[in-house]
């Protein structure tokens, strides 16, 4: 296993694509901290479903939006296992609103969340990667640079994300840290249903080509890719997983129809 | 100052709304609490108070009443009354 003895930390690890990346590294033999902030049934689950993999997992509370979380979260690694090898920021929220419905309140919500735990988690780790190189992966999304209704705060936190990984990448490279991002597609999770209905959803698998919706395995697989040092040379990306949704056009419509 | 007056200003706070007009009888939707600020006065009632709220028990939440009566009872849980 090719992360065996390896320590990984997986914030909103305890639902949706964080849980099915947590489960992926830890049957590749990663211990995984589980952090969570709303959701501890679930992520106590979670934990517990790693463990049943043979490596140990904790699930820990902490609020990435808020910066002495973070800090308590992080000493609280430092003080228990003095490393880190993993970081993965999946950890998101946001607020669904269109331009115009944007208030202060909802963008630093989404911003401090999105973005700005990146930073103050990737500053961490990588003080706990000191001497021995680490991963440091980030979830990202289509809407970054796609349009969808309401989706405007949280696009616009992506595609900052998605240039933060760039800047990290580069100015962590000397550390021995490699930095990327995945951007996924709509994927089947809870926090899907809470942004699009499910009409939507099925309005999308015509227009992807792989036949199927982006499971959250699809995911996990990809970001435990970048994880393992074959992935070594991949620096500053953002990876899509997204049965080519991204690229299609409707020509290929038209096209079937003749 | 009662955990009932600490959460009424926090929710004015948070909603901007007098905390005159917030009554045990409040729902969410009286006081124009939309989702982010429910979630945000959770996070600060959680760290005034040293308690957990999960999400499953908000939902519960008919009215403010429900929501200062569930702090109530986790306080005096957490110190063992």
């Amino acid at each position: 296993m090719s992360l065996q003895g390896k320590l990984a930390l997986v914030t909103g690890g305890g639902r949706g694509i964080g849980r099915a990346i947590a489960l992926k590294l830890a049957s590749q033999g990663a211990d995984i901290i589980v952090d969570f902030f709303r959701r501890r049934d679930t992520a106590e689950q979670t934990a517990k479903d790693i463990e049943a993999l043979g490596v140990k997992a904790e699930a820990i509370r902490a609020n990435v939006g808020d910066p002495a979380k973070i800090d308590e979260m992080f000493d609280m690694i430092g003080n228990k296992f003095g490393h880190l090898d993993i970081l993965i920021s999946n950890a998101a929220s946001g607020v669904g609103r269109p331009v115009m419905d944007i208030d202060t309140k909802a963008w630093e919500w989404t911003m401090d969340i999105n973005v700005r735990a990146c930073l103050l988690c990737a500053q961490r780790a990588a003080k706990l990667m000191e001497g021995r190189g680490g991963k440091i992966i980030s979830l990202s999304s289509l809407g970054s640079f796609l349009v969808w209704p309401t989706y405007a705060i949280v696009g616009v936190s992506k595609a900052a994300l998605e240039a933060l990984t760039r800047y990290l990448a580069i100015e962590l490279a000397p550390r021995g840290i490699c930095v990327n991002t995945v951007a996924a597609s709509f994927v089947d999770t809870e926090a899907l249903k809470f942004y699009f209905d499910e009409q939507l959803n099925r309005a999308n698998l015509p227009i992807t080509p792989a036949g199927r919706m982006v499971t959250p395995e699809d995911v996990a697989n990809v970001v435990a890719f970048l994880c393992s040092d074959e992935a070594f040379m991949i620096r500053g990306q953002t990876i899509i997983v997204d049965g080519g949704f991204s690229i299609y056009t409707p020509l290929f419509a038209l096209e079937k129809k003749d | 100052m009662t955990i009932e007056e600490q959460i009424r200003e926090i929710m004015a706070r948070i909603t901007r709304v007098d905390e005159s007009l917030i009554t045990r009888e409040s729902t969410f939707k009286d006081i124009k609490a939309d989702s982010l600020d429910v979630v945000q006065a959770l996070v600060a009632v959680e760290e005034t108070f040293g308690i957990e709220i999960p999400d499953e028990e908000a939902q519960k939440f008919k009215n403010f009443g429900d929501f200062v009566a569930y702090v109530e009872n986790g306080v005096a849980q957490k110190e063992g009354v």
